[in-house]
């Protein structure tokens, strides 16, 4: 088992407010490692780290390494869209671009880095709608708005949107906290096919979701890691008391 | 129940209240434009759209040379002050949380309160002076100061609209925020932006004040950037004020064709950007 993402004493900071403190954790690949912790205690500044997206925030800081095969994607020579080209991202409320088509939201990462040979494109679209389980219901209206959707269908086109810059890695923020339990049902079910081939972090509050889909579960505390370990493990024998209180809904 | 009847007859009297106000701001347009089509409309002819106006007392002639001059300076206002006013704007929303946005924006709003004859009498000294002539370019100078302001606060507020989780979006795919800026975020704010424009050219098609010290007019068609031109406003202004009777009724036909040709640009426009943009109203 290979570890492709390294971190070492990460600290974030919002201005004069540090949210994450002192982070160690090493991610495995092509696992699913969950992020659990209560509302507030960093999980997704935590995320937001590995694909520097923290650092677009006004007066958003970051310390430590988070070496990604390898390499410090920190160090001053690496520019953060290589980072975010490896690194995809599915956010909690589906955000497909409203005013592209939904072919163009697929296409979009692609396009706007330059890549624009047609053909190339059209195999990608239909390859990552496949990927995504949308190919069937999308396949006649390509042309139409990416928000003429349902929620579900939008999230499932904002991951076929982040697999067709190829990445390496995506990280879920919340990915089915704004859908219902069908749709959650379906984007768990492709986070789970999708464990094949690419390394994947999500965040979620739902703990039966982390106990369903997960191999490793980090749990977060203010924004501390708290206790880090095979998902099996963080739920039926958690080392720390205070991941004992949260999987247990005593608190959170 | 008595209550509840007492509440049927507030709501009636606010809706009718709200409705009557509503109503109110269709009198004043509808009055002017019925008023206009009234008086225009007989001296509306083919010779009105191609020739050039007749010395007085000759009948006919037109006033062709101050609809292509309209235009012309339509154009030259447009051709500076759309790219600098969205600019201007994109730089308020996405790097304007500063001091300095903070000055910017006070500055456009002051200046979109500037009487136009000031504007006009700003470019005079800084065009017309040096120049030591009048001229079309002065003209389209100083219209587009004032669409600046509202093109720039437009871009800006729409631009503000769009929702911080789009341009994350695109940043996460690692696309570059020049792009994300201009092809995402541009893009989805576009049809207001656009509204924004429409308004812009709608005012300075009317303006005349300004064009008094700059385009100044011309009797005669239109020889090169550098020499005065002729107006629909100027022209109509000319007219109004003249003693003969027909002169007033091509004044009112101008007046016709400077609301028909505004109304036809803003209705051209949206319907081209409701076609491109037709996909988002399916939601």
């Amino acid at each position: 088992m290979k570890e492709e993402i390294i971190v070492s004493n990460l600290n974030a900071y919002f201005g004069s407010v540090q949210a994450l403190k002192d982070i160690n954790i090493s991610i495995n690949e092509k696992m699913v490692t969950a992020i659990i912790g209560p509302s507030g205690c960093g999980k997704s500044t935590f995320i937001r780290c590995i694909n520097r997206l923290h650092e677009v925030v006004p007066h958003a800081r970051v310390s430590g390494t988070i070496l990604l095969d390898g390499k410090d994607i920190y160090s001053p020579d690496v520019d953060p869209m290589d980072i975010r080209r490896k690194v995809g991202m599915v956010f909690q409320k589906p955000n497909p671009f409203p005013a592209l088509s939904i072919y163009d939201n697929v296409a979009a990462g692609l396009q706007l880095n330059g890549i624009t040979k047609r053909d190339h494109l059209d195999d990608i679209v239909e390859k990552t709608l496949k990927m995504a389980a949308l190919w069937d219901e999308v396949k006649d209206k390509l042309n139409s708005s990416g928000i003429s959707l349902s929620g579900g269908q939008q999230q499932r086109l904002c991951i076929a949107r982040a697999l067709a810059v190829k990445p390496e890695v995506i990280l879920f923020d919340e990915p089915a906290s704004a859908l219902d339990p069908i749709s959650t049902g379906k984007i768990e079910e492709l986070i789970l096919d999708l464990k094949t081939n690419y390394t994947i972090v999500i965040v979620t509050h739902n703990m039966q979701q982390a106990a369903r889909i997960s191999d490793y579960t980090g749990f977060f505390f203010l924004g501390e890691l708290v206790e880090f370990d095979e998902t099996s493990n963080i739920f039926t024998n958690p080392k720390d008391k205070k991941t004992e209180d949260y999987v247990t809904g005593r608190f959170g | 129940m008595n209550f509840y009847k007492k509440r049927k007859i507030v709501n009636r009297l606010m809706c009718s209240l709200a409705f009557l106000c509503a109503f109110l701001t269709l009198v004043p347009l509808l009055s002017i434009f019925g008023y206009v089509v009234s008086k225009g409309i007989t001296s509306i002819n083919l010779d009105f759209f191609i020739h050039l106006p007749k010395p007085v007392g000759e009948s006919g002639g037109g006033m062709g040379n101050a609809i292509v001059g309209t235009l012309i300076l339509i154009g030259l206002s447009c051709i500076w002050a759309i790219p600098v006013g969205i600019c201007g704007g994109v730089y308020l929303s996405e790097f304007g949380n500063n001091k300095l946005g903070t000055i910017v924006r006070f500055t456009a709003d002051v200046l979109n309160g500037v009487p136009s004859i000031v504007i006009g009498i700003f470019a005079y000294t800084l065009f017309v002076v040096p120049m030591k002539s009048f001229s079309a370019i002065s003209g389209g100078f100083a219209l587009g100061i004032i669409m600046i302001p509202t093109i720039m606060r437009t871009t800006e507020e729409m631009l503000i609209l769009v929702p911080r989780t789009i341009r994350e979006a695109a940043l996460a795919l690692g696309i570059s925020q020049f792009r994300t800026t201009i092809s995402i975020v541009l893009k989805t704010a576009l049809p207001g932006i656009m509204t924004g424009i429409l308004l812009a050219i709608a005012r300075i098609a009317g303006e005349t004040a300004p064009l008094l010290f700059t385009a100044l007019g011309n009797r005669f068609w239109q020889r090169g950037l550098t020499q005065p031109i002729a107006a629909l406003p100027l022209q109509i202004f000319a007219y109004a004020i003249s003693p003969f009777d027909d002169w007033h009724r091509q004044a009112w036909a101008g007046a016709l064709v400077l609301i028909v040709m505004v109304f036809l640009m803003s209705f051209i426009s949206r319907f081209v950007i409701a076609r491109r943009y037709k996909f988002l109203r399916s939601s």
